[in-house]
């Protein structure tokens, strides 16, 4: 009779418990979705600031401009609010559309790839397209891109 | 009568389980709590996109972020901040924190230029000249 009695008491010992399991099972679960990152990567664009001055851009003539029309380089955003769309210009220049702009700024770089270029949006231009012009004006390499800030007080 | 016996005091085992119960809690609640400080820096916007954009440097230089929402609102380190008050907590930070303070924008892509101005308006008159605007990658988004 003794001798079973402690087969029994370990045979109970050998019971696998799963609530505990189940609770640190779920603990991991918790951890795991916490930690992984499901947000979308964020990246940064290094600004240059300038205070927009009084200076004129010089007018482009017919391409191939002459080097001497780049010494500063002008792009404004335009935004038509009852259309919703955007416009630009390049040294007085228009353009339809943001692959002319780039199409210009390339053409520019390859004649002179030191020129600063100013970008002058409108007020009411959304950010989206103002860091667009931004964004192009980087990915042809001009060493310097600002965004001209006007003081409205 | 049964006379407590060493076999008895034996069986005291010690169980790992709620231990390493405590100690998840414990990770999850220091993370929940560091989680909720970076909060400011990864309020859900949408971003504009951009390819020439850079991956950020997480250095140890001090960096504050102002975010811009849809509707204007600004808010300089998670706090609500009315344009005209921005260049005089930018110009206390950087007294505070150095002149190499980064400032970075995090603005609605939507938020018209008006709105992105004073700001950078604000951190040149601050002397701050370490602005970053923070973008999406463009192949994330799928712009």
């Amino acid at each position: 009779m003794k001798r079973s009695s402690i087969f029994a008491r370990r045979h109970s010992e050998l019971d696998v418990k799963m609530t505990p399991m189940i609770d640190v099972v779920f603990l991991l679960l918790i951890f795991f979705v916490w930690t992984a990152s499901f947000q979308i990567v964020e990246q940064v664009l290094p600004s240059n600031l300038t205070a927009a001055s009084g200076s004129q851009p010089s007018v482009d003539s017919q391409p191939p401009p002459p080097e001497s029309d780049f010494d500063d380089i002008v792009i404004k955003v335009h935004w038509n609010a009852a259309s919703q769309t955007p416009s630009w210009e390049v040294n007085d220049t228009s353009l339809d559309s943001l692959a002319n702009v780039r199409d210009r700024l390339k053409t520019i770089g390859s004649i002179k790839r030191d020129a600063p270029i100013f970008i002058l949006p409108d007020e009411d231009a959304p950010m989206l397209h103002v860091i667009d012009v931004y964004d192009a004006a980087r990915l042809e390499q001009f060493p310097k891109v600002n965004l001209a800030i006007r003081d409205r007080e | 009568m049964q006379v407590p016996t060493q076999l008895n005091s034996g069986e005291v085992d010690f169980n790992m389980t709620p231990m390493i119960d405590v100690v998840f809690l414990l990770i999850i609640f220091f993370l929940v709590s560091s989680h909720l400080a970076k909060q400011e820096a990864q309020l859900e916007l949408p971003l504009p996109t951009a390819d020439s954009g850079e991956t950020p440097v997480e250095a140890n230089a001090p960096r504050v972020t102002v975010n811009v929402l849809a509707d204007g609102t600004i808010k300089l380190a998670g706090k609500v901040t009315p344009a005209n008050q921005l260049q005089a907590r930018l110009t206390r930070k950087r007294e505070d924190e150095g002149d190499d303070l980064e400032v970075r924008i995090r603005t609605d892509q939507t938020v018209p230029f008006r709105q992105f101005e004073p700001i950078m308006l604000a951190c040149t008159r601050a002397g701050i000249w370490n602005v970053k605007i923070a973008v999406h990658r463009r192949q994330d988004v799928g712009r």
